[in-house]
């Protein structure tokens, strides 16, 4: 199952930290299956937690100059950042 | 005679607009403090000293062509390291970001400045925010000045050790499921989350996009009044704030006592599982709530039961699909080792982010995963609507809640960080006003046999920050226990 998760999420988990890892989320999850004993059919459709989205006008604004956006990058060219190969030739 | 580095924001500025202090004398002395004290408490990610020393020099020099200043003229603050500043070093207490710049400034400290604060430096976390005792950052632990061995709590325990310090009268901290409420208990200062959405998350690196809110650090009430003045209200560029309520300041003092304030005693918040000198300090202070003419009312609000859990599974959900930006391509740490691109990008992140950060977006990943997403994720989505409209229910029979901020006072380092779920239930009394997005704040109320700082947290209807910020200011007019000092 780890291995599944980390793949879905990206992420390079060692065999030996695998086990580890597993046992830990196992407990998680154990102990947040009371979760699914609340009874949720009172619960409002839509809570009242969260403000309406104030949305912006949709119209195009100044970007940020090119030599920003590549300051915090290891590998650009021109106008690109650059990434090792994604499919083989 | 008190120290520069002691007084509190309203009073520096004060001195500062009237020319009884300059911005540059609070500014040494507070960076003083700083390089004397910090060694020992791991507060502080990066001082600003150059910078900060040049922004007083020209507030002093506005001063004297004539020119008004701000509420907070002259005011050091620091800031969480997951605030972003242009031009200076944001790490979030991760490899990950190690080195990186950022290109723009969070609306928040923006505000700041032009309030005419001084940002002095980025403060200490958990990793991404996420964990209850700053043990997760990257750079190394933060002590409580309290007791060296003892956390401060988190995820902003470097901006709670920054006010409890003195290294500045006011810090900024991020509060997810509680990081700037538990820490500031923890530290014996105080601590505000405002309602989700009245201060911008502009430049507040993400954890859990519905639950973050950008709060504050303070010794006094007035102190964080002055500062929610200055930082709320709409901004085009976070969709999710709400426009500007009326200024809390002018009317902080309204109140000279308590006389007609119904405060509602949540049960569940206030049960078994406290640590018995945690439940003895609220029992005192209600005592003294009383005193000051409260009403004290019993409520309920059953779904807190389940409210780790909610929070938890919620949290790391959005924290899998907000840290999948970091894939070491546009910014952050880069493993160049290997010749393709997805295994670049699976090393990169398991090499930037520590342990806590892997388990979350695991276990996010888990909840928003096929065939479990209904039971977990979508569970969870309706156990917080339950429990928002039980707030909504408690709320018709008081104007405020009152509870501990944590459930048990500063732990040893070390005690905690390898039992995940212990830490997790470290946050079982901040998750759930953070989970119904309401306003709410810390305050000392006592401490510990052997000194360790109690809070105890109030929580008010969306937007009453108002009300908080007046019965906090009433609470500490009559107690001193904001007053206390670790030894220096």
């Amino acid at each position: 199952m780890v291995q599944n998760l980390a793949d879905l999420a990206r992420l390079h988990l060692p065999v030996e930290r695998q086990a580890a890892l597993l046992l830990r989320l196992q407990r998680i999850v154990l102990a947040f299956d009371t979760l699914r004993q609340l009874p949720t059919e009172q619960a409002p459709a839509n809570p009242p937690a969260l403000p309406p989205l104030g949305l912006r006008p949709d119209v195009a604004e100044q970007a940020l100059p090119l030599a920003q956006v590549f300051a915090n990058t290891r590998h650009h060219a021109a106008a690109a950042f650059v990434v090792p190969r994604v499919v083989d030739a | 005679m008190t120290a520069l580095w002691q007084m509190p924001a309203a009073a520096i500025a004060a001195a500062v607009r009237a020319g009884h202090l300059t911005a540059r004398e609070v500014v040494t002395a507070c960076l003083d403090r700083v390089h004397r004290v910090d060694r020992g408490l791991n507060a502080m990610l990066g001082n600003r000293s150059d910078a900060a020393l040049a922004a007083a020099r020209a507030l002093d020099e506005e001063r004297q062509r004539g020119q008004a200043l701000g509420s907070l003229a002259g005011v050091p603050i620091a800031w969480k390291d997951n605030l972003v500043l242009e031009g200076e070093l944001a790490t979030a207490g991760s490899r990950m970001l190690e080195g990186f710049r950022s290109p723009y400034s969070a609306t928040v400290l923006s505000r700041l400045q032009r309030a005419g604060a001084i940002l002095i430096g980025r403060t200490n976390m958990d990793e991404f925010g996420m964990g209850s005792s700053t043990e997760t950052s990257a750079y190394g632990p933060t002590r409580n000045p309290f007791g060296p061995d003892l956390v401060p709590g988190g995820s902003s325990g470097g901006s709670a050790v920054a006010v409890a310090a003195d290294f500045c009268p006011l810090a900024l901290g991020s509060d997810t499921g509680g990081s700037v409420r538990q820490p500031a208990a923890m530290c014996g200062v105080s601590g505000l989350k405002p309602t989700y959405g009245r201060v911008s998350r502009y430049g507040l690196i993400a954890y859990a996009s519905s639950l973050d809110c950008v709060g504050a650090l303070a010794r006094t009430a007035e102190d964080l009044a002055l500062w929610l003045d200055a930082t709320a209200g709409a901004d085009p560029a976070d969709p999710t704030t709400v426009p500007a309520q009326a200024p809390v300041t002018p009317h902080l003092a309204n109140r000279r006592d308590l006389a007609g304030l119904r405060i509602g005693l949540p049960a569940e918040l206030n049960g078994p599982g406290l640590d018995p000198e945690v439940a003895s300090a609220i029992e005192r202070a209600v005592s003294q709530l009383r005193e000051l003419g409260a009403q004290i009312v019993e409520c309920t609000l059953p779904a807190v039961a389940h409210a780790v859990p909610t929070y938890y599974l919620l949290a790391t959900a959005e924290a899998s699909s907000n840290l999948a930006r970091y894939d070491g391509v546009r910014y952050g740490l880069r493993r160049d080792a290997v010749s393709r691109c997805e295994p670049m990008m699976m090393q990169s992140r398991s090499a930037g982010f520590g342990d806590e950060v892997q388990l979350r977006i695991l276990l996010g990943t888990f909840a928003l995963s096929f065939g479990y997403h209904d039971q977990y994720y979508g569970q969870a989505t309706r156990a917080r609507a339950l429990l928002c409209s039980e707030f909504a229910r408690a709320f018709a029979s008081c104007e405020l809640l009152l509870s501990p901020t944590s459930p048990v006072p500063a732990f040893p380092l070390g005690s905690r960080i390898d039992d995940p779920l212990a830490m997790y239930l470290c946050d079982v009394l901040t998750v759930p006003a953070s989970l119904a997005g309401l306003p709410a704040l810390s305050q000392p109320c006592g401490f510990t046999a052997d000194g360790r700082p109690i809070g105890m947290q109030w929580v008010a209807p969306a937007l009453r920050e108002d009300l908080l910020l007046q019965v906090a200011h009433v609470f500490q007019a009559h107690t001193d226990h904001h007053l206390r000092r670790p030894v220096p």
